[in-house]
Formats: structure tokens, C-alpha cells, sequence
């Protein structure tokens, strides 16, 4: 495996991003040193190449990637992830708003807590909270899964349109078009099977404690109300 | 954007307020290149009676003597401190005394009266420093590495709601009650909801400023016995628009976001500092930032010494 460092001190996000595309081309793993939270780190990157950012990233972390799997050591900021459309970010540590904002497929794994409208008009994919996700969890989904291992903030799942929130915790208030159903023995071992390979370890009888936060209707805005199957 | 930050040493003693509170806003320099600025309180050591004021007066032949004679009308210049801005602009300092702190206003408006001088602030308990330009530019020009405080607020400004100048920078300063100041990210869109009912109860606004406003609908609720933490919550019910900010008070600081939490805020802390910021660069200057929290939508935060 070829490895590279880039020491992002003293640099522009600019500059460690162009340095970290040309080494993406060449290397298999590239180390982003003293990354100080700076924003849009690795946006846009394509390829089959593994990013470690050593320590916390800003704003729009992985922006649009397509295909690289990127290790945030610390916390991220807002959108991280945001219209990803392949590719992996895992966060050691917590995140703020509008994690895997848009995405259009790959994961995004946060290992602690979220911030607000995780997951917002995301639409495919899958984001897997390892604690707590905030406010609007969901806003206008269109696609995909949520897994939050915590609980969520108000108006889980507003206006969502499409996909699945799986939620082992608490919702404090569900929004418009959301509604709470029991899962399946299928579902629950898909979500053993995600979670394992995602690294959370949890009892059997964990599973148990799931739901699903999905769609009211499918047509909530106009036209003839649809009941989701 | 803007960015504001805030620092408690939990202790309750002077730490290197000034330092801390430069990086941090350094950190956050490219949330808003304008202006800066500066409230830190607990390091002023002033006697019951003394106050600060910080004007802002044009480099004109005998403005200065102007303003010295307006301000021996009410009381004695104890000690001064001239500090050459730009613009062909000196901040004049001086330590005056007053018999009550309802004589602090009174002078201030007369002083206000000469042309090209403006007071940027009157304070009993934390030194406000503010100008336009860079953190560094305004923390070489003020010194503030050497300042010392208890606690402190901070922001750097992108303008949007009012002109950029340092009157205008934050943060702003309410004489309602002593020493209350207010740093803001966002915009209050029901601003003249707020500000109607405190100006009929005597209030008095020199901006159209929205975060003036908020500093006044504080120190209001604080002179109506809310505790800093109810001002906070209320204020979250009473305030639309996009927005967090925070409040300094001789006592702590304070954090409210609004109730969709559409502008940033994160705070960390250990065992000798709480901290609060736009973004966690800002924290990671002073504080260990491995578990750091988001403040969520409508919540608030205070922290008191």
C-alpha cells in the first residue's frame, strides 16, 4: 500500500485539496495532518482511495465525492458528506448539521451525535448515527436508510417522501408525513448485519428495540393521498 | 455569516482573556473580514464609582479639548490613553467617575452631540475594544494579548444589516442595566416588533441595528428580574429570523440560537475553561475539542461565575 502525507498547517483548503487530488491519482492512502477543522476538505475527490484526516474536519467535509473512503479521527462540521454520490465517511466523533445532506448513494457514519436535519432530501444511500440525531432528522427524504442508534429531536422524518429512518431510541415529535411502524425479522437482521460491519456491537435483544419512522402517504402535498404499503 | 465566540475561566479569576479571545476570533477570521470586537470583562479593577469611555473622535484641530470639556461639564478625567486608528481617527480613553451609573448616559448623549465624535461605549466591569479591519490588524492596535479577564465575547463581522464602521462593529453595549453587551450572527426579521415596546418604555436605540436590539430586550428582561437564563429562553419565543448570539454580563455568558437553528453553534469545556463558538476551530484554540457540542435549534446555554 502507498501511503502520502499532506500537513494541511498554515495551508488553504484550496491547496490541500489540489495537492490531495493530484496524490489521490498515485497513492492508496493519503494522511491529512493538522487539518485545524478546516472546511471542504477532500470536496469533489473521485477514485478508489482512502483519506485519514487526522483530527476534526470544518464544513462540507467529502463534499461530492464519488468513490473514496475517507476516516474523519475527530468531528465534523455541517453537511458533512453532502450529495455524495460514492464512496464511505466514517466520523470518530460527533457532527453537525445536515449530515449526508442530498446524498445519492454511499455510507456516512457518525459515531456519536449528530446535529439537525440529518439526512435532508438525501436520496439513496445510508447514514448510521451512533448516537443522537437533532431537529428534522430526515427533512424531505427521498431515499434510502437512516439508522440513529440514539434518539431524535423534533419533527423526525418532516415531510419525508421516501426511504427509512430506523431508530433504536426515542423520536421527541414526529413531522408531517411521517409515521412510526414496527420492523420486520428481515429488517432487523439486515440492520445487525450494516451495523456489524460498521463497527457497532450490540446485543441481540438490542434489535428488538427498533422502529421505523416511513412515509404517511406518498403524495402528502397534492393529488390524491396514497397509503405507503 | 459573521462569527462570534465566547470564554469562561471557571475559576473566576483573570486568565489571559485577551490572547484567548484574539486567537479564537482569528480562527474565525473568514467569517467576517469587516470589523472586530471585543467585550472583556473582570479585568478592568475599576472602584465602585469609575467607568471607562471609548470615543471615537476625527483627528480635527481642538475636537479632543471639545470632548474634554464636555466630559469635565459632568466630572473629572481621572486618567487617558490616546490610541491611533485609521481613517484619521483616534480612540480617546478615559477613567471618570460618576456618584450613579444613571449619569452614564446622560453624558455619553451630550458627547454624542459633537460633530465627529461618537462614544463606542461606557462600561463599570469590561473593556470593549472594537474597529474596523482584521482581528490581528484591531489585536496589534489595541494590544489585546495583554488583556486579562474573567471571562469574554467576541465577533467578526460580515456586514449586511447596516454600515460597516466601528460603531457598527459588534459588540453592542445596553445602558439599561451596567455592563450588558451582546456579539450576533444572523438577522432579527421582526426587529421592530422587538423594538417598538422598548422604546415606549423609554429605551433609547442610536441604530436600526438589529443586534443593538437585542441588547436592549436583554438588558430589559435582566432589569425585570429574568435570570440570564430566562432572557435567553424567552427571547427564542419572541425573535424571528435566522440567528444565534451571545451575551456578556458581569456575572457569565450566553448562547441562544433560534428555533430552527439555521445559524452555528458549538461549545466544548473541561475542567477550567467553557467555551463557545461559531465553529469548533475556534474552540480548538483553547479548549480540548475531542467531544465537542452542538447547540441545538432554540436551545440556550449559560455558564456563571
Amino acid at each position: 500500500m502507498k501511503e502520502a502525507k499532506i500537513d494541511a498547517e498554515g495551508k488553504t483548503p484550496r491547496e490541500v485539496n489540489s495537492k490531495l487530488k493530484k496524490l489521490a491519482k498515485e497513492y492508496d492512502r493519503i494522511i491529512i495532518e493538522n487539518p485545524n477543522a478546516m472546511h471542504y476538505l477532500a470536496a469533489g475527490l473521485t477514485g478508489d482511495v482512502e483519506v485519514i484526516i487526522d483530527g476534526s474536519a470544518g464544513y462540507f467535509a467529502g463534499t461530492m465525492i464519488h468513490g473514496p473512503r475517507i476516516e474523519i479521527k475527530g468531528n465534523a462540521g455541517w453537511f458533512p458528506a453532502d450529495n455524495m454520490t460514492r464512496g464511505k465517511i466514517t466520523i470518530h466523533g460527533s457532527a453537525g448539521d445536515g449530515v449526508g445532506q442530498g446524498i445519492y448513494g454511499g455510507t456516512v457514519i457518525v459515531k456519536e451525535d449528530a446535529g439537525s436535519r440529518t439526512g435532508e432530501i438525501m436520496k439513496n444511500g445510508t447514514i448510521i448515527i451512533g448516537g443522537n440525531s437533532g431537529f428534522m432528522t430526515g427533512l424531505y427524504m427521498m431515499g434510502g436508510q437512516i439508522i440513529v442508534l440514539g434518539s431524535l429531536g423534533k419533527d423526525a422524518g418532516e415531510s419525508i417522501i421516501r426511504g427509512k429512518i430506523y431508530l433504536r431510541g426515542e423520536a421527541e415529535s414526529l413531522g408531517k408525513n411521517a409515521k412510526i411502524k414496527k420492523i420486520t425479522e428481515k429488517e432487523k437482521g439486515e440492520l445487525e448485519k450494516i451495523l456489524e460491519k460498521s463497527g457497532f456491537k450490540l446485543e441481540k435483544a438490542e434489535y428488538d428495540k427498533f422502529k421505523k419512522i416511513v412515509p404517511r402517504s406518498r403524495r402528502p402535498f397534492y393529488g390524491k393521498e396514497v397509503e405507503e404499503g | 455569516m459573521c462569527g462570534i465566540a465566547g470564554i469562561v475561566y471557571k475559576d473566576g479569576k483573570p486568565h489571559q482573556a485577551g490572547r484567548d479571545m484574539t486567537k479564537m476570533l482569528h480562527a474565525l477570521q473568514h467569517r467576517g473580514p469587516d470589523s472586530a470586537g471585543f467585550s472583556i470583562y473582570g479585568g478592568l479593577n475599576l472602584a465602585d464609582d469609575e467607568y471607562l469611555l471609548n470615543i471615537e473622535i476625527k483627528e480635527k484641530k481642538g475636537l479632543l479639548k471639545k470632548v474634554k470639556e464636555t466630559i469635565e461639564t459632568t466630572t473629572r478625567i481621572k486618567s487617558e490613553e490616546k490610541i491611533q486608528s485609521v481613517e484619521n481617527y483616534i480612540i480617546y480613553r478615559c477613567k471618570i467617575s460618576l456618584d450613579s451609573f444613571s449619569q452614564l448616559k446622560p453624558l455619553i448623549i451630550e458627547i454624542d452631540k459633537i460633530e465627529d465624535v461618537t462614544v463606542l461605549n461606557g462600561s463599570h466591569s469590561f473593556e470593549m475594544i472594537k474597529d474596523v479591519g482584521s482581528v490581528l490588524e484591531i489585536a496589534n492596535r489595541y494590544d489585546t494579548w495583554s488583556k486579562k479577564g474573567t471571562h469574554a465575547i467576541g465577533h467578526t463581522r460580515f456586514s449586511t444589516e447596516s454600515i460597516v464602521d466601528r460603531y457598527h462593529a459588534h459588540p453592542f453595549q445596553s445602558y439599561i442595566i451596567p455592563d450588558i453587551t451582546v456579539v450576533h450572527n444572523g438577522q432579527i426579521t421582526n426587529y421592530w416588533k422587538i423594538r417598538d415596546p422598548l422604546e415606549r418604555k423609554g429605551h433609547i436605540f442610536e441604530t436600526t441595528n438589529d443586534t443593538e436590539c437585542i441588547v436592549h430586550y436583554i438588558a430589559d428582561k435582566l432589569s425585570n428580574d429574568y435570570t440570564l437564563e430566562e432572557a435567553l429562553e424567552q427571547s427564542v419565543k419572541d425573535m424571528d429570523g435566522p440567528f444565534s448570539y451571545i451575551v456578556g454580563t458581569p456575572d457569565g455568558i450566553g448562547i441562544a440560537k433560534d428555533q430552527l437553528g439555521l445559524r452555528p453553534g458549538v461549545m466544548a469545556e473541561d475542567d477550567e475553561i467553557f467555551a463557545i463558538a461559531s465553529e469548533e476551530m475556534a474552540l480548538g484554540e483553547v479548549v480540548d475539542t475531542r467531544h465537542i457540542e452542538q447547540i441545538a435549534p432554540g436551545e440556550v446555554r449559560v455558564y456563571e461565575i
